[in-house]
């Protein structure tokens, strides 16, 4: 009696559970909020696209650009973000993920003259475009306009930082290459010192004087040979010195640019470029 | 006959193990093993092509050196590229003079023994990336890469 007991509610509870229709459009799209909120984009987004299918649904179509920009996958983000038709509630929004999709792929052109657009219109997100085009600003080659414009957008909490971008931006703290091989040409080692290549600079000041000192003795001592080898080789360490400062000055240059580039970057992934916060997973 | 149910679950067990074993043949394949360090990252190239005047006395010199006294003593250079393959890399991206006097500048940074780790990116496990192209004094071709980041070409 308690066999069949069990084989009924063993049963029942199989037969229950294919009750459950997990292709229904509601089921697909929990299924898809549950990727989405559990960042697994890609698989979300296929689930999306299914749900789209069956129902046409603003709030799904946006998700699906959110999903695409936070996988880094701009030009499949840019293209679903203009099917987002006016009427939508996130019509908006989807203005300012266009330009972040731009900016981080390097579109210049399109991004200056969207954010042009987006800042002189009527939008709620006019100034985040405006900040992010400044921002985008000390990235480019382009000139900055004047600080007390630049800074105008901005959050009193985001003045700090970006001044601090705008002052390095104006002047950079380069290394003078031309500086660097004089100081090496007058006493060697000293160029890498000014770059702060500080082992680098001591090394080539032995090296060069040791082969200098040996030089002079065997000149003095009458051993021409040696003394010239020495000689050769204290000539090649002074010059490869004074060649070795300039391309240090290059190389500390490029790493301040380096830097400054990484530092404005990391500013811009912290403020999420600039595009208000969505709540689709509480 | 009866069986013990023990014994038929043991003998059951075993012999899947002993099954299961027998799957995974390269895994447990025999393999003489050697001890001597990998040198992928030494590319040696033996070339005594004449490409332009220095070659003829650069290229001779440097395939020397690696045949007698480089690949007898052992990888010992801390960069990459080795001070060797630097010289004859810089000749043939810029001339036979600032190659040279590259070298003499790579031979300094070989020298001095302080503050590597905070100065150059890594390359593999023991070796400090120091490429040529970014001493050519070509400000384009400098790729900078923050020190203590691994590399691979």
């Amino acid at each position: 009696m308690l066999k069949i007991f069990y084989l009924i509610i063993l049963l029942s509870s199989i037969m229950f559970s294919q009750q459950i229709d997990f292709q229904s459009p509601e089921n697909i799209k929990l299924f898809a909020d549950f990727l989405f909120c559990d960042n697994d984009y890609l698989r979300a987004i296929d689930e999306y696209e299914k749900y789209l299918v069956a129902v046409d649904d603003d709030l799904v179509q946006f998700k699906i650009t959110i999903a695409y920009s936070s996988m880094n996958d701009c030009e499949n983000a840019i293209n679903k973000l203009g099917l987002i038709k006016k009427t939508s509630p996130f019509y908006e929004q989807s203005k300012i993920e266009l330009l972040k999709s731009l900016y981080l792929q390097n579109i210049d052109s399109v991004f200056y003259a969207v954010a042009e657009t987006l800042i002189n219109s009527k939008s709620l997100y006019a100034n985040n475009a405006y900040r992010l085009k400044n921002t985008a600003l000390l990235l480019s080659k382009t000139e900055l306009p004047e600080k007390e414009s630049f800074l105008i957008p901005f959050e009193v909490e985001e003045k700090k930082t970006i001044s601090d971008f705008y002052n390095l931006k104006k002047n950079p703290p380069y290394k003078s290459e031309a500086l660097a091989g004089v100081l090496s040409a007058i006493i060697p080692g000293s160029g890498k010192i000014y770059t702060k290549d500080y082992g680098d600079g001591i090394t080539a000041f032995l090296l060069t004087g040791l082969f200098t000192y040996l030089a002079y003795t065997n000149f003095e001592h009458d051993h021409p040979t040696r003394a010239w080898i020495f000689a050769a080789l204290g000539a090649g360490f002074y010059v490869g010195n004074i060649y070795g400062s300039v391309a240090s000055a290059q190389i500390f240059n490029a790493k301040v640019n380096f830097e400054f580039n990484e530092g404005v970057k990391l500013f811009l992934e912290d403020k999420k470029y600039f595009t208000p916060n969505y709540d689709f997973c509480k | 006959m009866i069986i013990n149910k023990k014994y038929l679950l043991s003998i059951l067990f075993i012999y899947q193990v002993a099954i299961y074993s027998q799957t995974d043949w390269v895994r447990w394949e025999k393999s003489d093993l050697t001890y001597q360090l990998k040198n992928n990252y030494l590319e040696r190239e033996y070339d005594l092509s004449i490409e332009s005047v220095s070659d003829v006395i650069v290229k001779p010199v440097i395939n020397a050196y690696w045949f007698f006294v480089s690949d007898v003593d052992g990888a010992n250079c801390p960069f990459q590229p080795s001070c060797s393959s630097f010289l004859v890399q810089s000749i043939k991206e810029t001339n036979v003079f600032q190659g040279v006097v590259m070298f003499f500048d790579r031979f300094t940074r070989d020298t001095n023994i302080f503050g590597r780790h905070e100065h150059y990116p890594r390359y593999g496990k023991n070796h400090f990336y120091d490429p040529v192209s970014l001493y050519t004094l070509e400000e384009e071709n400098i790729n900078y890469i923050p020190a203590k980041t691994y590399v691979n070409e």
